[in-house]
């Protein structure tokens, strides 16, 4: 009797002790973009000095920097948060759509194409950027998808590959008498796709989606290549920008650019914050 | 799900309804009057090109696109935008290299009028005689001195001639900075915000003073350098980190603002060019500061002058379409002719070499002729002769790194082999 | 048993009644496949070719080019700075996987334990997916010589603490992502198998190794594969926190980039002047995928192979 009631007891207060630990680990996970926010507020030449410092009356620099990396360089900061916006949602919407699709399409028919396709998709996964920058603006130039309107395309097929690959592995655990069940009610592929399928992805779509999400809304490479220079802007460019010729940084505006380009994704992140990890959890254990 | 759907909808929509409203194409000009793309190299310049494509739009309804590349990334931006349908047709060439590398895109500039209009000969030819381009600006540096704070610290501008002298300064400063409030030299620190103040500017008077002793294995790129003067490139380096603000082990890290350091008036000397002018004017008067040549202790070199040349030479895209040249080539000699455009284009460049281009403001080019009309030499920029120039200098700056967190004998050693023996490297790794 | 038995019914199941399904899919491609592929190939495949055909030739912009044939390849094994990053890099991913995958398994198993605030820990620990990778590289770079200072030196100074600072950095940015697939393997164990092993006396260790790992062994093949391509594929992050710093100079000139990973070699040869350097970075792309291609490809089997074992 006595054992078993010291048992608990014992490893009750293991837990405890891993409650805490796993607490100091969670403040020193939060605190590099904590850091971003505090630098943020600091003059330019004391946040390499300074960098853990709180800041003091001499290195407070107010909302300065957030001033100077909205105002400068003659490019509307807000039309850069929204051309952002515009591509990103865009092009996930567009991943989303067509790739859960296509996945479920390989899946279900299982050709020897579909085969061929899978694969491909695996292989564009391992590809570094370099290898097709040129060759991808130039592609993107003559078929005018240089515009944050048709950009998408261009992220939809070079994102596919992940994206596929999830989706298949999903669809395929996923019992094949469901759909039978709704074709003997006399659903078409469409209705079947529609109705009964693509709701049951839920999971997997949410774990695309935030893939998909960080790679645009932070991506720099591509936009900056593809992307008609003469008129569009996207955040991470813009943030470029803030570089002089010889290399020489404004780090505090740097930092306050930063900071406002995190904002929405942590807003984002902490108001479906459920969904994705359940997300994630559900599509990534098929895959 | 739905819901999360139809946000998704929405945001699109109200998203693409406002950037539709924000972009305003303008009227193209039927493509007869042709147009002109300048991919531009600067940053800071940015603001006043788009200035002057505005003007020269409204006055002859030419189209003039300006874009930037952001830092850094000119040679990418440049192999990417080339490919376009609507290709620059303005670019930057400024060295040999690149002769070599874009002679096929150069547009043959020898009987352009802009060319008439040129007053020096910052001119740059491929193998065959072409001239592929043309400076469009040149800029000096040396080392920028505060004047009333050399004179607090008991020193006199007029006394500083040659390395023994400033030496003497700089040590002795450094010596009491702590009794003075502040030190002699800035911190230039060893990341690429900086680094080019050693690897490229300082670097360029060991290349001068064999150019001098050796003036035709100099024509053109020397497949190897002798490194001759690699002595006093040390010494003026060790008396550069030394006696600075900041500890030389501390250098590599970077992210030190030397400016800023320079405009709270923490040192004497800062190390760098004629374009700081813009930024260090919002502090100083022009005649608190001047700018000395880099003494090193070469013999004779009381009548030095400043580094005086350029990187940024105007190219023409050969493979644009006929009326994009002839229109791009009249938006040039606008630029260099026009009374208004050239004071905006000498504003943000400095000083233009052009026979009607307004004179420069700027005093550190002030300076630079007052040297060279005293009777002074002036140094050109020999490092536009650097092969393979972004790895030659990544490979000094990691053995100055290795120097600087050590600074013994052997680790010199190896700075000496990545600036000497590197450059053949180099060489023999870009002609083959 | 249990599983492989009703794996294979399934299949079985899928070969006798999916004709019903699959004819009317089949008519149905235009909509379903088509634009995807059609996109794949604008964005990928004809890119990608492009980039084959151009590791065949000199060129200074991809549409003026000239063959050269194996060149470049010879170029790109005799280049000891690529071969050297070769190695970093494997070397790096074979550390970086068993430690990311190790710690998030930990962290997993842990948080499957009824503790309190595990929702406010997994929130937490997946937030750096959140923030991009040049911008981590900086904090981070930002972080360590706060810390490297006190110390008198900084992360510049030496290849190993630019390796472990990159290591750090990852585990940092990963274990949130791994964690989670991780939980979600280790809560999709029958409850009555752990019960089943908990009755015949079966040690912590024991149930660990016989009953936990082999079921959740999907989620470490997923996992696995992921921070193995993450790793190879490394590139903003290694720019960002250390640049490929510090240098080893020899005496000839020539230098090794100790903290270079291969992604960043292919950039810096892209940037390098002379007439065959694009075409080498290329050449050095191409080499570079087939590697991670076949080392991804074979880490999915074999995982693959033991998963349909138990």
């Amino acid at each position: 009797m006595a054992k078993t009631k010291t048992k608990p007891l014992g490893k009750k207060r293991s837990l405890i002790g891993l409650t805490v630990a796993f607490s100091v680990i969670c403040v020193i996970y939060v605190m590099p973009v904590f850091l971003v926010a505090l630098n943020s507020f600091k003059k330019n030449s004391f946040v390499k000095t300074e960098t853990f410092k709180w800041p003091t009356a001499e290195s407070f620099a107010g909302f300065e920097n957030f001033i100077t990396g909205v105002t400068f360089g003659g490019y509307p900061f807000w039309q850069s948060v929204l051309y952002s916006l515009l591509i990103t949602v865009l092009s996930t919407a567009l991943i989303i759509f067509f790739t859960s699709m296509a996945a479920w399409y390989i899946s279900r028919v299982n050709s020897v194409f579909c085969k061929v396709v899978y694969f491909a998709c695996v292989f564009s996964m391992v590809i570094p950027f370099q290898m097709v920058q040129f060759t991808l603006a130039r592609t993107a130039d003559t078929l005018k998808l240089n515009t944050p309107w048709t950009i998408p395309v261009i992220y939809l097929g070079f994102g596919a590959g992940l994206a596929v690959f999830m989706f298949t592995g999903f669809v395929k655990s996923i019992p094949l008498e469901i759909e039978e069940a709704a074709a003997i009610d006399g659903c078409g592929p469409f209705r079947t796709y529609f109705k009964v399928v693509f709701p049951m992805l839920k999971p997997t779509i949410i774990s695309v989606a935030i893939l998909e999400i960080m790679w645009v809304w932070n991506d720099y490479l591509l936009p900056y290549l593809v992307l008609d220079k003469t008129k569009y802007r996207t955040i991470p460019i813009h943030i470029q920008y803030l570089k002089g010729s010889y290399g020489t940084v404004d780090l505090g505006a740097t930092m306050a650019l930063i900071f406002m380009s995190i904002i929405p994704v942590i807003v984002f992140y902490l108001t479906c914050q459920k969904h994705i990890i359940k997300g994630v959890a559900a599509g990534a254990v098929k895959g | 799900m739905k819901k999360l759907f139809a946000l998704l909808l929405a945001i699109v929509m109200v998203v693409s309804l406002a950037a539709c409203g924000a972009t305003t194409d303008g009227d193209k000009v039927g493509a007869d009057a042709g147009s002109v793309y300048w991919l531009n190299f600067k940053p800071e310049s940015d603001g006043a090109l788009k200035e002057l494509a505005a003007m020269y739009t409204e006055e002859t309804g030419v189209d003039v696109q300006i874009v930037t590349a952001a830092s850094g990334t000119y040679n990418e931006t440049l192999i990417a935008e080339m490919d376009k349908e609507n290709p620059p047709t303005i670019f930057v060439v400024g060295n040999t290299a690149a002769v070599n590398e874009w002679k096929d895109f150069c547009y043959d500039l020898t009987d352009a009028d802009i060319t008439k209009e040129l007053n020096d000969e910052y001119k740059l030819y491929d193998a065959d005689g072409k001239l592929c381009s043309i400076g469009y600006c040149y800029e000096c540096y040396g080392i920028i001195v505060n004047k009333a704070l050399l004179k607090e610290a008991g020193y006199e501008i007029e006394a500083i001639n040659n390395f023994e002298t400033l030496k003497a300064a700089a040590e002795d400063i450094h010596a009491r900075a702590d009794e003075l409030g502040f030190d002699a030299f800035s911190s230039n620190a060893m990341d690429s915000s900086s680094s080019w103040r050693y690897t490229g500017h300082l670097a360029n008077l060991e290349y001068y003073y064999e150019s001098v002793d050796d003036p035709d294995a100099w024509k053109e790129c020397p497949a190897e350098i002798k490194g001759t003067y690699m002595d006093n490139y040390k010494a003026l380096y060790d008396l550069m980190v030394e006696n600075s603000t900041v500890d030389r082990k501390d250098l590599a890290a970077g992210g030190l603002d030397s400016a800023a350091e320079f405009k709270d008036k923490k040192a004497v000397f800062y190390v760098n060019g004629n374009w700081e002018w813009s930024g260090l004017s919002e502090v100083f008067a022009a005649e608190d500061l001047t700018m000395i040549p880099y003494y090193c202790g070469v013999e004779g070199e009381e009548k030095a002058g400043l580094n005086c040349g350029t990187e940024n030479y105007w190219a023409v895209n050969a493979k644009a379409d006929e009326a994009d040249i002839n229109a791009t080539l009249d938006f040039m000699k606008w630029v260099v002719t026009d009374p208004e455009a050239s004071a905006i284009a000498v504003g943000t460049f400095g000083v233009m070499p052009y026979t009607n281009a307004v004179e420069s403001t700027n005093p550190f080019l002030a300076q630079a002729s007052a040297y060279a009309s005293a009777g002074n030499y002036t140094m050109p920029w020999v490092t536009n002769f650097q092969p393979n120039v972004d790895a030659y200098r990544e490979t000094l700056v990691g053995a100055m790194n290795t120097y600087n967190a050590d600074p013994t004998d052997a680790n010199w050693e190896l700075v000496e082999a990545a600036f000497v023996a590197g450059w053949a490297t180099q060489y023999a790794a870009v002609n083959e | 048993m249990d599983k492989k038995k009703k794996k294979k019914k399934a299949h079985s199941h899928a070969v006798v009644n999916s004709k019903l399904l699959r004819r009317p899919i089949k008519r149905a491609g235009w909509f379903f496949l088509l634009p995807m592929v059609a996109a794949f190939i604008i964005g990928f495949i004809w890119p990608f070719l492009q980039g084959m055909f151009l590791s065949f030739c000199k060129f200074t912009t991809t549409s003026s080019w000239e063959w050269v044939g194996f060149k470049n390849y010879v170029r790109a094994f005799k280049d000891s700075q690529f071969m050297y990053s070769f190695g970093y890099t494997a070397l790096w991913t074979v550390v970086s996987v068993i430690l990311i995958n190790v710690l998030a398994f930990t962290v997993a198993y842990a948080l499957t334990q009824s503790l309190k605030g595990t929702n406010i820990f997994r929130t937490v620990f997946f937030m750096p997916n959140l923030i991009g990778g040049i911008v981590l590289g900086y904090i981070w770079n930002m972080i360590f010589n706060g810390i490297l200072s006190y110390f008198d030196t900084d992360i510049l100074r030496e290849t190993k603490y630019g390796f472990w600072g990159l290591i750090i950095l990852m585990c940092w940015q990963q274990i949130g992502y791994m964690m989670i697939i991780y939980i979600a393997g280790l809560q999709a164990i029958p409850e009555d198998m752990m019960e089943a092993a908990k009755i015949d006396g079966a040690s912590a260790w024991k149930t660990l190794t016989k009953i936990t790992i082999p079921n959740v062994m999907p989620s470490i093949t997923i996992c696995m594969f992921l921070s193995i391509t993450n790793g190879f594929k490394l590139f903003d992050q290694n720019l960002a926190l250390t640049g490929g710093q510090p240098f080893a100079i020899n005496l000839d000139g020539t230098s090794v980039h100790t903290t270079e990973m291969i992604a960043l070699n292919i950039y810096n040869t892209f940037t390098e002047s002379g007439q065959f350097a694009k075409g080498t970075a290329q050449a050095k792309a191409v080499l570079f995928f087939i590697l991670v291609a076949t080392i991804g490809l074979m880490q999915l089997k074999t995982t693959r192979d033991k998963e349909v074992q138990q």
